[in-house]
């Protein structure tokens, strides 16, 4: 079933999460195929579940049901074989930038002079040349998830999973840091999957943008985004685009406002 | 109007700077100290029978610094030695807490069946005051290791209870983002647990010196080998009357406190400094 370029396999995931009280589907048959070196955004009302796929195809979430598979391998556990950059960055506060890039290449005991050609090679590629020996409480928001990205990418990952990573950053920064992933995503060729609730971004960064419905979370609609890159937000085709998903999304939020209304 | 601004403008650098907080400190510590050569004067003016416990702030003076030299008056040891004795009780006292607590502290809040093994034990002893072993300590351990003892009591809870809190309140992002990294268990504790619970470490550290300092008064209340501020403070009030000495021992054991306390301080601020978290 899996195809030669498919990087990620989902087929009819579930996910119930229970206290002693309450019972709540978060997901359920959600069922997706990422390619390999595709950028897919996971777009949807909040409360959706978007977070909860990525935590688990990442390993921190466990399924309740259905299969996951990451290059042909169920996934049953986290592993440096899926990076994931987090929208709260979570970077060590004790370690410097380099030393937070070579996290996970000193798990694999990996020589001190191979670790530190690596941990270049990446400050480089984000554009962090000249700060690496600084600690993270120094850094601006989009220079910490520029780190960010780096950790993730040195263990070299076949996948990125990114959690709203530019959720926190002001406007400017953010769409600088859009087009810095891209520049990123075309040197390195991994296949990245992004969540993400801004209509915008997603239009901006995706090759196939997944729309969820309301709680519990599947997938409503995948929008193949043609769009030539670089891609520029003011053309008509990309606002015409950006208003296609925007539709869709709309009626699932209006079914979850509807809900919070009603108290349920 | 100009003139006004600049006046405030000056007035509010000066009240940031450091020589206003130096000036103010002087002026309060010497305000005191009038305050209680006065309070001695009128005791000894009413001649009410209390003078002979309030001594002249001069004579606490005198004494202390006669002291250092010389034997402590009564007893045949100088108030240096004695100061020493005391500091080294505490040190090791200290250190034998430290050593113990730390690794403890790591261990009961990460792994959830030594917990269950050590808190019922932990909490069995918590509460009692660490000085209420002094009475058997200094019977079972004689009177040179006794002293440590009580110390080693007094500095081990507020150290094992702060590190366990420091555990407790690792980021759970931080272990989620090591997890991705591929860390396994005993990696996210080297590496994410232990330098996250650094401040709290710090904080136990502090204030079990504190500790430490009062225990040390308590615990060499009988007569220590190679003596002790504490028991030259127990006898000197007790035996000889002679208590521009106990105001003196009062005042060595609170210089040492603040010798310690600001020592620790430079440690804490060079351990952040070294990690990154000024």
């Amino acid at each position: 079933m899996d195809g030669d370029g498919v990087m990620i396999s989902l087929l009819n995931l579930s996910k119930t999460f229970s206290d002693d009280k309450h019972t709540v589907e978060a997901i359920d048959g959600f069922s997706l195929d990422i390619q390999q070196g595709e950028i897919v955004c996971l777009l949807g009302p909040s409360g959706c579940g978007k977070t909860t796929v990525l935590r688990m195809i990442a390993g921190l979430e466990s399924k309740s049901s259905g299969s996951m598979k990451v290059r042909g391998k169920s996934v049953t556990s986290a592993g440096s074989d899926r990076g994931l950059v987090f929208q709260e960055f979570a970077l060590f506060p004790w370690r410097t930038v380099r030393k937070n890039i070579e996290f996970g290449l000193e798990l694999k005991t990996m020589p001190v002079e191979k670790r530190h050609e690596i941990s270049s090679k990446f400050i480089e590629l984000v554009g962090l040349t000249g700060f690496e020996n600084v600690h993270p409480g120094k850094l601006s928001g989009g220079m910490k998830q520029r780190v960010g990205i780096a950790r993730a990418l040195a263990n070299n990952p076949a996948v990125l999973l990114m959690d709203e990573p530019f959720g926190s950053l002001d406007a400017q920064t953010r769409n600088l840091m859009q087009k810095e992933l891209l520049r990123i995503w075309s040197a390195t060729g991994k296949t990245i999957l992004f969540v993400t609730h801004s209509v915008d971004e997603a239009v901006f960064l995706a090759d196939r943008i997944v729309v969820m419905t309301a709680r519990p979370g599947k997938v409503k609609e995948a929008i193949p985004i043609g769009i030539p890159r670089p891609r520029d937000r003011t053309s008509s085709e990309f606002i015409s685009v950006r208003g296609e998903v925007l539709s869709v999304l709309e009626a699932e939020f209006e079914k979850t406002q509807i809900r919070e209304l009603s108290g349920d | 109007m100009s003139a006004l601004h600049t006046i405030i403008r000056r007035f509010g650098r000066f009240a940031k700077s450091r020589r206003l907080q130096l000036s103010a400190g002087i002026i309060s510590v010497s305000a005191f100290v009038v305050f209680w050569h006065c309070f001695a004067w009128l005791l000894e003016y009413w001649d009410l029978s209390l003078q002979e416990y309030v001594p002249f702030p001069i004579e606490v003076f005198e004494v202390l610094v006669y002291s250092f030299v010389h034997e402590v008056p009564g007893m045949d040891l100088s108030m240096g030695v004695m100061a020493l004795a005391s500091l080294k009780r505490v040190v090791i006292g200290f250190t034998l807490a430290l050593i113990v607590a730390f690794p403890l502290g790591l261990l009961m809040a990460s792994f959830r069946f030594v917990n269950y093994l050590g808190d019922p034990i932990i909490e069995m002893f918590r509460p009692i005051p660490p000085v209420a072993w002094i009475p058997v300590l200094l019977v079972m351990l004689s009177v040179l290791w006794g002293p440590v003892a009580v110390v080693f009591l007094g500095a081990f809870f507020p150290i094992l209870l702060n590190v366990m809190f420091g555990v407790k309140r690792t980021d759970q992002t931080l272990i989620d983002a090591a997890k991705t990294l591929g860390a396994r268990r005993i990696d996210i504790f080297t590496k994410v647990v232990i330098p996250s619970t650094a401040p709290y470490l710090m904080t136990g550290v502090k204030v079990g010196l504190g500790i430490s300092w009062m225990c040390i008064v308590a615990a060499e209340m009988l007569p220590v080998l190679g003596g002790g501020v504490g028991n030259a403070l127990w006898t000197s009030a007790q035996q000889f009357s002679r208590f521009d000495v106990t105001f003196a021992c009062m005042i060595v054991i609170g210089l040492m406190s603040i010798l310690t306390t600001g020592l620790a301080e430079q440690v804490e601020r060079r351990l952040y400094r070294w990690m990154g978290m000024e």
